[in-house]
């Protein structure tokens, strides 16, 4: 017996005292009084039975006929089944996608041991924040921290590191992480293989040790568990295999500013400071990532650092200040894509809004048939609960159906999504579909379910049925709320439409004025290869001139090439070396100094670029062995405003101060990337002096061609070969591959943005349709009785068009409002185009009032075309 | 209309309740019958127990509630009251009828003239 069960048979035992006592009242004994009462009552177990039978099933068992009745009126209507499950895998699907490309970056935690508690710390320098707001890690600053400091638990420092391997098979570039030997310990990863780094290894001549990644573990050993103790052969020194990490393993690209390679190979310790690494104030080269000891704010803990800084300062006597900078390392590494991909999932919910938006009032088509049905349920005695619950019931379940094909594009999208994303999105390697993401994809499932079935259930279930089976025989007219109620729906789908347009549009026009900026130098026909020295047989200065000369030389043979030389690095592939410039007789040449890049270049290169010579001349060989330079416009105009700075001195920080004479001004080149303003440049021949090491390590052959670069690509590459085979070839391609790929981000992003865009036009242009499509079926009947009797059905025309077009001409609005709204908000993405750009708005919406008109008009037309006879005998 | 005889004395009877109830205020079952059986001298009732099915049906549509509570003599009974929405239909229920009586009144008084 359940437990209603029990209650009832309680309430009429009650009912029964009661009936007993009435009739002890009027004086029956209590045996004649109770089977009195027993008789008027009724039988016990047959009003049980009835009771039972009224309350009706448990709800599980409702619950499964509902579901069996939806499954049933889902397959009726299979064309509009199929409509709303393929917006619905698409509009889920998309959503899932990024949710999880989200979810991997921003939300989920690092995959280090308590990563709240890790921190970057950076330097700064007071005297130096207007051009460099911070910087890295300095090493014997570091150490003096690691010592002194008590409000970290472990502190480490790491860089970037390349190491040519040689010896065994090809030899091959390894990029790497230089780092202090607690390391992995402070992130709490350790090997999978082996050991971990021994705390000696850091001192001077016991960091002959590496520890391999999983990924070159698997490519390059082929996974070989007896890796671990061989030795492998590094920039020429023995190195010995200690340890490899495990697949899990992940290490970010870039920690804020500082990068390292998307591919990481292998860790190193650090092997105490290099001769150059000794300054106090000096090379600031290291990311330092520390732990917070438990209990320490970092407040606490940036206090104690700056005391220490305070004592460094003083100590270098260099009449400079210190103070540090303490950054979550969470921050670090993934705030700048943050902004971006936030975007993103706002871009897509916007568009999963819309197709709810979409499928509500394709729900309210339905309702009127619905609603007669209805009717006569509840006439008939059916609870409205069980009507609303059923009409929710269909709805969820096209959503959880339109869901699990979403989830099956997602692992699709977000396969396609991590293979085209550009490199700048950190920890994509963290990227999957995995239980949150599932969970995610459910509940959104149910909750757009919830969404668009909430509303013609309430229209359905709110229904009069006297009224309802009073109406027409046919057709049950909605009322105005209702109409009112769809037309707000469009608005607002078109408001949301045209919002996404305008960002995808200045996003476009953005990705335009990037493409055409110039970037002072010719980007047609000419190749870059980038090689790296390695540096056995190359450390002194004259063997790497004699390579560079021979490679020039034989590159000036190839039939084709015009012109060739060499650069420190290419231009628009970053910020390169920096360095101080001042004026002679300033007094304090090391504050007062402007901040510009430098690059060594061989002779020929600004001609090689087509970088035009604005004043003097470019470098030659009675240069050689002069401390001479070459500057860009821009510098010379702050320098030596007005005035030509050729053979005057200025003063450049390379180590010390060098004295240097300015010989030529060149053009302005983006040097940075295409969006920075062109920065103050120096360029340094081959041949300065000795402080800079003329022929570099590392450099890229630039050379011009009369045709298609690609057309010489091999034949300099066999120059290179047969100068030294020993040499790696990092890169060989044309300059335009170059400029092409610092676009890529924005590309992606543009790219994106106009799907999304686009997306929601086709879904507001079909919403529009079918809204106007029903309403025009709706007054088929009236309107076939005003052309019978002479209106002009161009004149009805107008007036369906007019009708239609009013909720989008409000939509437009709205839209154009939010839009300006949104568009300050990404005004950082933006590039030659203001957040109001005139242009764009405009563009959008004449796009949408074209479109929303032509989907007003194709269905009224087809209506109005037909014979009015009909329409009229129809009723 | 279509409707049985029967269910239009269940819809007669349910009615009957909702009045009861809004013009005595909570009452338990027993209560209900009592008063029913008064007002149309038992016309509408063959035994008290079928006041339940009446109960369930109105329970269901929320146009009644229920709850259990002490009686006169400290005895446990369930008592049931009138919703907000239940009113409602009440005060719709007695316009159909007035309406309804007043059409009929009107058509026999203009055939007897």
């Amino acid at each position: 017996m359940t437990r209603a069960d029990e209650e009832f048979t309680a309430e009429l035992g009650s009912h029964l005292e009661m009936l007993t006592e009435e009739n002890m009242r009027r004086g029956m004994s209590r045996e004649d009084a109770r089977r009195a009462a027993r008789v008027r009552l009724g039988g016990v177990e047959q009003l049980r039975d009835a009771n039972r039978e009224l309350r009706g099933l448990p709800l599980l068992e409702t619950l499964l006929q509902d579901i069996r009745y939806t499954f049933r009126m889902l397959r009726k209507n299979a064309g509009f089944t199929a409509v709303a499950v393929l917006t619905l895998a698409v509009g889920i699907g998309a959503n899932t996608a990024i949710f999880s490309m989200v979810d991997g970056v921003l939300l989920r935690p690092l995959s280090y041991k308590d990563p709240g508690q890790l921190f970057v710390i950076r330097e700064v320098v007071p005297q130096w924040t207007k051009s460099t707001a911070s910087l890295a890690a300095n090493f014997p600053d570091f150490q003096i921290w690691q010592k002194e400091c008590r409000a970290f638990d472990q502190m480490s420092i790491a860089e970037a590191i390349d190491m040519d391997l040689s010896g065994a098979g090809d030899a091959e570039e390894l990029h790497g992480v230089r780092a202090s030997a607690n390391l992995l310990d402070l992130l709490g990863q350790y090997p999978a293989l082996g050991r971990s780094f021994l705390p000696e290894e850091d001192q001077a001549g016991h960091d002959h040790v590496v520890i391999l990644t999983d990924a070159f573990w698997r490519s390059r050993f082929h996974g070989d568990a007896n890796v671990i103790g061989k030795t492998i052969t590094l920039d020429g020194e023995p190195h010995v295999v200690v340890g490899v990490l495990p697949s899990s393993f992940h290490f970010p690209k870039a920690i804020a500013s500082d990068t390292f390679s998307a591919r990481i190979d292998f860790f190193k310790p650090l092997g105490g400071p290099r001769f150059y690494e000794q300054d106090l104030i000096g090379e600031f080269d290291f990311t330092a990532i520390a732990r917070l000891k438990q209990g320490v704010t970092p407040a606490q803990a940036l206090a104690e650092l700056n005391v220490i800084q305070a004592r460094i300062a003083k100590q270098a006597n260099e009449k400079l200040d210190l103070t540090a900078q303490m950054l979550p390392l969470e921050v670090e590494i993934v705030g700048p894509a943050r902004k971006g991909l936030v975007l993103l999932l706002a871009a897509v919910g916007a568009v999963l809004l819309i197709v709810c938006v979409n499928l509500a009032n394709l729900l309210l088509a339905q309702a009127p048939g619905r609603m007669r049905e209805a009717a006569i349920r509840i006439a008939l005695g059916a609870a409205p609960g069980r009507l609303v619950r059923q009409l929710l019931t269909e709805s969820l379940l096209l959503a959880l159906i339109g869901g699990g094909f979403g989830i099956a594009l997602a692992y699709f999208g977000v396969r396609a999504l991590v293979d085209a994303a550009p490199l700048g999105i950190p920890r994509l390697d963290e990227v999957a579909i995995d239980a949150r993401v599932l969970c995610f994809a459910v509940v959104l499932s149910a909750l757009v379910g919830g969404l668009f079935g909430i509303l013609p259930a309430w229209r359905v279930s709110s229904t009069d049925p006297h009224k309802t089976l009073k109406a027409g025989a046919t057709t049950t007219t909605e009322g105005r709320r209702v109409r009112r109620i769809r037309q707000g729906l469009i608005g607002f789908e078109v408001g949301l439409c045209t919002a996404l347009l305008v960002l995808a549009g200045l996003l476009t026009s953005s990705l335009f004025h990037v493409i055409r900026v110039n970037p002072g130098f010719a980007v047609e026909r000419v190749l870059a290869a980038d090689v790296d020295l390695p540096p056995q047989g190359y450390s002194q200065v004259q063997t790497r001139a004699h390579f560079y000369d021979t490679v020039l030389a034989g590159a000036k043979t190839i039939p084709g090439v015009e012109s060739a030389a060499w650069i420190t690095l290419l231009p628009l592939e970053g910020q390169g070396s920096v360095t101080g410039i001042s004026l002679p007789g300033s007094q304090d040449p090391q504050n007062e100094a402007l901040h510009a890049n430098f690059r060594g270049v061989s002779a020929d290169y600004f001609r090689t670029m087509a970088i035009p010579i604005l004043a003097g001349r470019f470098f030659n060989e009675s240069d050689h062995g002069k401390k001479v330079v070459v500057v860009s416009q821009a510098l010379a105009d702050r320098l030596w405003p007005g005035q030509s700075p050729v053979g005057r001195e200025c003063i450049a920080q390379w180590g010390q101060l060098q004295n240097s004479e300015v010989i030529g001004v060149v053009g302005d080149v983006r040097t940075i990337n295409l969006e920075a303003p062109p920065p103050l440049m120096v360029y340094v021949p081959d041949s300065y002096g000795q402080e800079i090491p003329g022929a570099p390590g590392s450099a890229s052959i630039v050379v011009r061609t009369s045709g298609n670069p690609d057309v010489v690509a091999g034949s300099v590459r066999s120059v290179i070969h047969s100068t030294d085979p020993n040499v790696p070839i990092l890169a060989l391609r044309p300059m335009t591959q170059v400029v092409s790929q610092t676009l890529d981000a924005r590309r992606f992003q543009t790219i994106l943005a106009l799907l999304f865009g686009g997306c929601a036009l086709l879904l507001a242009c079909l919403g529009v349709y079918g809204v106007v499509a029903y309403s025009v079926e709706q007054r088929s009947f009236e309107l076939g009785i005003r052309v019978v009797l002479g209106a002009q059905q161009s004149r009805l025309l107008g007036l369906i068009l007019h009708q239609g077009m009013v909720p989008v001409a409000f939509g437009l609005a709205g839209g154009i409002a939010a839009a300006a709204v949104a568009g300050r908000l990404i005004q950082s993405l933006l590039f030659g185009v203001g957040a109001f750009d005139a242009l764009t708005f405009t563009g959008v919406a004449a796009v949408v009032l074209c479109v929303g008109a032509a989907a007003c008009y194709l269905p009224a037309r087809r209506t109005l075309s037909l014979d009015p006879m009909v329409a009229i005998r129809h009723e | 209309m279509g409707e049985s005889k029967s269910e239009i004395l269940q819809g007669t009877l349910d009615l009957m309740v909702l009045k009861t109830l809004e013009a005595m205020g909570p009452l338990h079952g027993y209560g209900i019958a009592r008063r029913i059986e008064q007002i149309s001298e038992e016309a509408l009732l063959i035994n008290q127990g079928t006041i339940y099915a009446s109960l369930v049906r109105l329970m269901q549509r929320g146009w009644i509630s229920g709850s259990w509570g002490a009686s006169e003599n400290n005895r446990k009974a369930k008592y049931y009251s009138i919703t907000k929405s239940g009113k409602k239909r009440l005060a719709a229920e007695a316009e159909n009828w007035e309406r309804i009586s007043g059409v009929i009144g009107r058509v026999l008084r203009t055939e007897r003239g």
